[in-house]
């Protein structure tokens, strides 16, 4: 089978499919079949379930056949390894849950699987989405499709690389200060983090309470919306859930971008960007008001305390570990397990003018977005980082353009915007108002259509 | 002259005592660079002039207005 089923779209596959030209059962044994070939240099998967996904996809078929017309039938994705699957290991990419088997599936994987994908197994996670894989770990870090030398991004590493070098079609990820878009960002795919509230995280590993989003990823906008038409809505296991009701994502796809304000906040997201990101990003600016956007300077100069994003994190981290450090510390990964001891070090006051300052940065930002219809920024301020980097335990923890949108909880997508002098991906940031995911996709997908980004391949 | 809201070793130390976790020696350094990069927004605020008190993040749904989607 050819390059062109392992990329092909969300889209291009239920066409497929309807037309008869190739069906599910095709699809999944030659990504099964693919996944055998590739990923024991990749290692995106912790657990394949073969057996599942051929059931899977023959009841797919036999919907199809039905004349069943839910775009996600036949669909081959894979669940990041928080996501709790019943009857299928979950490990959180850890030690401590290495064999754990729930007996229940999250939200999310379960409004997955009655839209009719095909579960092709478990993604590697950061261990409990916080801390990479040093060499010696249960489970092997993800490598990037782009450059094997160089992580894929993470927390959900596994999800980036596999979406990246063609083994999924789609895939959950979960973003706490950036899991799912970082991962976008250095493997050249799309990834939104929705509104807070809007996807639930119910039966999802939990990193930090008030910080924690679930979102889908895959390789262009209008897949994004597709998955996340499937997975956004109330839900009353999950106490942040929001009521709000859901829109449609797909139909605004086609109004592009003309009309729209785009706001660039020129303040703390450009501290440290690398020359050539900052080149493609103000290019896809350009692009942009080609496309009929405009495009203006705004600030958030309480951005300036965007790092308490990290004090939040770590205290509440700590919270959720706590029991397990003092009782199975032996269990945590090198150097993950001192970063969620440090959590213990911060004071109830500390920890409470934190959220002040995210209030203020909340406050601030939707002040700006009274102005503009969206904020656009680079996802990162440099490309994906090389192994040797990120397994030095001094590596600090960087500065993040992705946390401000973790901390204000509004929805934000990452997308492609250009590729680095050494070959790796570059992308930007498009951040919306508060369940205004449909407007965030919209513009997305407009430049998608207008560039080509999205359809360069890894060489794997 | 040594920067008030730096972070100290001993601090760091004391941090640890109170708390009553052991952090091995050879990671003090990077758990001393985690917090004192966690801390620095916190120590540079003035308490009794940030705007904003309440820490509660909250979405309110309203109309939306013609013409912007």
């Amino acid at each position: 089978m050819s390059d062109e089923i392992f990329y092909a779209t969300i889209r291009e596959l239920g066409a497929r499919y309807r037309k008869r030209e190739i069906s599910p059962v095709e699809v999944t044994r030659a990504l099964l079949a693919r996944i055998e070939k590739l990923d024991p240099l990749l290692h995106a998967f912790v657990t394949l379930t073969a057996d599942r996904a051929l059931e899977d996809a023959r009841t797919a078929e036999a919907a199809l056949r039905r004349g069943d017309e839910n775009p996600l039938l036949g669909i081959p994705i894979a669940h990041k390894d928080i996501y709790l699957t019943r009857g299928i290991r979950t490990t959180g990419g850890s030690a401590l849950f290495a064999e754990w088997v729930p007996d229940s599936d999250s939200t999310v994987v379960r409004r997955w699987q009655e839209a009719g994908t095909v579960l092709l197994g478990k993604l590697i996670t950061h261990e409990f989405a916080f801390g990479l894989q040093f060499p010696g770990h249960k489970f092997p870090a993800a490598r990037n499709p782009w450059n094997l030398d160089h992580i894929p991004g993470g927390s959900s590493s596994g999800s980036g690389a596999a979406l990246a070098a063609g083994l999924v079609a789609g895939a959950t990820g979960s973003d706490t200060g950036g899991s799912i878009r970082g991962p976008a960002a250095f493997c050249g795919i799309a990834g939104i983090k929705p509104t807070y509230g809007r996807s639930s995280r119910a039966g999802v590993m939990t990193l930090s309470w008030t910080l924690d989003h679930t979102g889908p990823m895959a390789r262009t906008v209008e897949d994004c919306a597709f998955l996340l038409q499937a997975m956004a809505g109330h839900d009353p296991a999950d106490p942040a859930s929001s009521t709000v009701p859901v829109d449609d994502y797909l139909t605004p796809l086609r109004r592009g971008a003309s009309g729209l304000t785009i706001g660039v906040p020129r303040n703390y997201f450009f501290e440290g960007v690398d020359a050539e990101i900052q080149r493609a990003f103000e290019e896809a600016m350009d692009t942009l008001r080609k496309l009929g956007a405009e495009v203006r300077d705004v600030r958030i100069p309480s951005l300036r305390g965007a790092m308490s994003f990290l004090l939040i994190l770590m205290a509440e981290a700590y919270a959720y570990h706590e029991r397990d450090l003092r009782e199975r510390p032996e269990l945590y990964g090198d150097v993950l397990r001192e970063r969620l001891l440090a959590g213990a070090l911060v004071s109830a006051s500390e920890y409470t003018q934190a959220q002040r300052i995210r209030a203020e940065i909340c406050a601030e930002t939707a002040e700006v977005l009274r102005d503009v219809d969206l904020l656009a920024t680079p996802t990162t301020p440099k490309p994906a980082t090389p192994f040797t980097l990120a397994h030095d335990p001094e590596f600090a923890f960087p500065k993040s353009n992705m946390a401000p949108f973790n901390l204000t909880g509004l929805p934000t997508l990452a997308l492609p915007c250009g590729v680095s002098s050494t070959g790796l991906p570059l992308s930007m940031q498009l951040s919306g108002r508060p369940f205004e995911e449909a407007t965030v996709l919209r513009v997305g997908h407009a430049y998608e259509k207008a560039t080509a980004w999205h359809t360069r391949r890894p060489p794997v | 002259m040594a920067d008030p809201h730096e972070l100290t070793m001993d601090e760091l130390r004391e941090r640890i005592r109170a708390a009553g976790v052991t952090i091995p020696e050879n990671r003090l350094a990077m758990v001393r660079k985690l917090l004192g990069d966690a801390l620095a927004p916190v120590r540079a605020l003035d308490s009794r002039t940030i705007r904003t008190v309440e820490p509660a993040v909250k979405f309110v749904a309203e109309p939306k207005e013609a013409g912007r989607e």
